[in-house]
């Protein structure tokens, strides 16, 4: 792959169950869906916990999970908790 | 309606361009609920119809020996009896997102008790019978073996060691190793942002205060009610008014063990939900009363029924500590929430310790919550779920830490305003700016240097909240004469079918009233998340623009193919149909309705439809003012004056923005002042009713100002933010305020009710 490196961060306290606590990557990545993939790999089973149970903040954009996002050269990724509002 | 707009000309946006964006034609929900047509949960009917009603417990706690209904059974017009055994048990797992994290196990308890009730009110079996009057004596026959145990409400009390357990087995998650003994602590939450003791050790000025919050109901109007019926081959339908119905459906659809696709969700009229219809209580037991005897039924919750069964917010107990240097520059800040969950797992607390610090730029922050389920009902959403009640922790140690710096607190919050880039304490950075903007409209209202009298305070707070976009789905549909229906699968709570029609309108370029707005059942509509975290008119509002385009597409191809052009050659402007390029010769634009005429010579009928995962819902800030007068013999305090200045991106219905604005603004009063649930040594709730439970009415408020700060969402077609929660945040905290700056007093309890007021100035506390 030839994208550039994407910071990213969890901050859903369950990830850690996953990845023996280790909050932070640097992933090469073009979409949202690449980092997923590569963090799946990593730590079976994170991938899912991630697209089921997290929102994420896109260069502090929050969106839904989604596979299309694209990746920003250098850009920030943190997989957040999701909002629920009334 | 005193409504001021404030247009930053940084955004450099065209306002001159839009035509009805931004206006306040007349509302199509309006005319209907104020002549008593509009049909809500409880208006619904069916021949054959059955009523059902729900068996309550009378105790705060007490496990269930056993359920005898074979009295009530036996009863001449009674149909069905149902208890927790005609439910299928639940896996135990939390599924979804932490913050809100669902357990089916919890959610079959919740609307049915199994081995043990857990709050006076808590259903535990129901009957359908040709009457009211039947069921009601139906529900006298049937006979419940309990064993009282003893039960804790206070968030403080029950997490206390020797507390009474709901949960036997209930282990505290996200503590590492996790704890030995069970306990009603449901979970902890911790945030850190930089080295919090390192921050503090470099302040020059500290403020920690600890406070207490009321729980408080959603005050909504219209209670719960169904009606649901089986057919034949097993399929569902439901009537009711709720937050969002395709959550009823599938909420139901698992309760009951059936496919999503076997239950159908018609959504009624909604008198009010602020959160609190979110969730599902009286359809399941409706649609299981159905589907065990054949008719429909009908359930409808009484107005006690509601206090002492559906889910309020949290009750809280906090401690807040914040740091600044001399020259005002925050440097920490220390969380430490509680929240009541209720019965079962799931409180705000979460949002709580992400949204009470948000509107600061802290270098160094932690923020601890915890969950702790007690014997009430189960926690709901509330407007912005958690973020009123830490703003009141955070935003009057705000207040106190700007008197000890000598500061103006406005000022104070200025200087240490977020702005894009701030970073948060759960980690990214601030995307938007709006804060500062809400905090320099105040500044700039004479309201904020008008005199005051004898007895009166002036007091500011600020509020945070995210807003949400997620999945919404909308239609557009060209009809014959060119008129346009626009249906999406929103719940209507706040004027969103208003809303949709504006956006519709604006982009097509026809009329408003050319445009009928409608809410479509489950089975006409794609999927559409809640109505809730402020994200309708955002997510919702791309859809139906997106849906809009693709109407225009075909406009202008159904066009091109009259006009004998290529689609290409063929735009959209003002309504009409035109050539892209003179050399196409003279031709007249050709209208929408011209169009729509020839549909069948074309084509066939124009419609389109549009799904969206809508992401980049910028965030709302809002900041209040609030003057009163506290009179010194009573302790009663009168609010003189409410102003609130909130960031709506751009608001598309001017007059509606302004309602939600004065709607939070006034149930935060509520909350701020009168609020809360009274219970007997026994934990059974003694103010059931909105004579004893004393939300707002009209004659206890001044008209409540608003003042409409638009910095636009870039990621919205017309710059939307969500508008609904963030304006009731700062309320309570705004409030408290004025007090301490009426009396010399600082009131950390809500609510601040008189006796309490009359307290504080007869203490020599300070």
């Amino acid at each position: 792959m030839n994208a550039a490196p994407v910071h990213v961060v969890l901050i859903s306290s369950h990830s850690g169950h996953y990845t023996g606590g280790v909050k932070e990557f640097e992933i090469e990545a073009k979409t949202l869906h690449d980092v997923i993939r590569v963090l799946d790999q990593r730590y079976p089973g994170l991938g899912e916990h991630l697209e089921e149970e997290t929102s994420v903040a896109i260069d502090g954009e929050i969106h839904e999970v989604a596979y299309f996002h694209p990746m920003r050269p250098g850009g920030e990724v943190y997989f957040i908790p999701k909002i629920e509002g009334g | 309606m005193d409504a001021k707009v404030i247009k930053p000309e940084a955004e450099g946006r065209d306002d001159n361009a839009l035509k009805i964006v931004g206006t306040s034609p007349v509302r199509p929900d309006g005319v209907p609920k104020v002549t008593g047509l509009a049909r809500y949960g409880a208006d619904f009917a069916l021949p054959g119809m059955l009523w059902g009603a729900i068996l309550r417990s009378p105790h705060a706690h007490a496990r269930i020996r056993a359920i005898d209904t074979s009295k009530a059974g036996s009863l001449t017009g009674v149909k069905a009896v149902i208890t927790s055994a005609d439910f299928p048990e639940q896996k135990y797992e939390f599924v979804g997102p932490e913050r809100v994290a669902i357990n089916f196990w919890h959610m079959t308890r919740n609307v049915m008790a199994r081995e043990k009730v857990l709050y006076e009110g808590h259903a535990v079996a129901a009957v359908a019978a040709t009457s009211k009057a039947i069921a009601e004596a139906a529900l006298r026959l049937i006979e419940v073996d309990y064993e009282p145990l003893p039960h804790v409400i206070d968030v403080d009390a029950a997490m206390q060691p020797d507390a009474p357990l709901l949960f036997e087995d209930m282990i505290t998650r996200g503590v590492e190793p996790p704890p030995k003994n069970a306990s009603n602590i449901s979970k902890r939450t911790e945030l850190n942002l930089g080295d919090v003791d390192a921050g503090f050790a470099a302040a020059d000025e500290i403020v920690e205060m600890s406070f207490k919050t009321a729980p408080v109901h959603q005050g909504y109007i219209e209670p719960h009610a169904c009606l649901a019926r089986f057919d034949a081959k097993g399929q569902g339908e439901i009537w009711a008014a709720s937050q969002g119905h395709f959550v009823v459906r599938a909420f139901t659809a698992r309760l009951l063990n059936m496919n999503i696709g076997d239950v159908l969700v018609h959504p009624a009229e909604i008198g009010g939900g602020f959160g609190g219809k979110t969730v599902i209580y009286v359809e399941p037991l409706a649609a299981a009363l159905s589907r065990k005897c054949g008719h429909p039924v009908k359930i409808m919750m009484s107005r006690e029924d509601v206090f002492k069964s559906t889910g309020p917010t949290s009750g809280s107990s906090m401690t807040v500590k914040i740091g600044a240097r001399k020259d005002g520059t925050l440097v920490a800040a220390d969380g430490l929430f509680k929240f009541q969950a209720g019965a079962f797992p799931g409180s705000p607390v979460m949002n709580a310790t992400m949204c009470g610090f948000a509107p600061y730029n802290i270098p160094n922050v932690r923020s601890v919550g915890y969950d702790v389920v007690c014997n009430r009902p189960k926690s709901a959403a509330y407007r912005a779920p958690g973020s009123p009640i830490s703003a009141f922790a955070v935003e009057s140690v705000m207040d106190a830490l700007a008197a000890k710096l000598g500061m103006d607190p406005l000022k104070f919050r200025l200087m240490n305003a977020c702005k894009t880039g701030t970073p948060t304490a759960w980690g990214p950075k601030h995307a938007h700016d709006g804060y500062a903007e809400t905090v320099k409209a105040l500044l700039a209202h004479p309201a904020y240097a008008a005199p005051l009298g004898k007895n009166q305070g002036r007091g500011f707070a600020s509020g945070f909240w995210f807003n949400n976009g997620g999945e919404s789905s909308a239609t557009v549909h060209v009809n014959e004469d060119g008129t346009v229906v626009v249906a999406t699968g929103s719940m209507d709570i706040g004027g969103s079918r208003a809303s949709m029609a504006i956006m519709a309108a604006e982009t097509l370029g026809i009329a408003y009233d050319d445009v009928r707005a409608i809410v479509a059942d489950t089975a006409s509509i794609g999927y559409t998340h809640v109505t809730g975290g402020s994200r309708v008119t955002f997510a919702t509002g791309i859809a139906v623009v997106e849906a809009c385009r693709k109407v225009i597409a075909e406009l202008c191809a159904r066009a091109a193919m009259i006009w004998k052009l290529e689609p290409g050659e063929v735009i959209w402007e003002n309504g009409c149909a035109r050539p892209a390029d003179a050399a196409a010769g003279k031709l007249e634009p050709m209208p929408l309705k011209a169009i729509a005429a020839k549909r069948a010579l074309t084509g066939g009928p124009i419609g389109a439809e549009a799904s969206v995962n809508a992401g980049g819902a910028a965030p709302g800030f809002a900041t209040e003012l609030c003057d009163v007068e506290v009179d010194p013999e009573t302790g009663g305090v009168k609010i003189l004056r409410f102003i609130v200045a909130q960031d709506v991106g751009r608001a598309i219905h001017r007059s509606y923005v302004e309602g939600q604005m004065e709607g939070g603004a006034v149930q935060g009063i509520g909350w701020a002042l009168n609020e809360e649930y009274i219970y007997d040594d026994a934990g059974r709730l003694l103010n059931a009713g909105f004579l004893d439970y004393r939300i707002p009415v009209a004659s206890d408020l001044p008209m409540i100002e608003t003042v409409l700060v638009e910095v636009p969402n870039p990621n919205h077609p017309y710059g939307a933010k969500g508008v609904g929660e963030v304006n009731i945040v700062p309320a309570m905290a705004a409030v408290a305020n004025a007090i301490n700056n009426a009396i010399g007093r600082r009131l950390t309890e809500l609510p601040m009710s008189p006796p309490k007021v009359l307290a504080a100035i007869h203490s020599g506390q300070k």
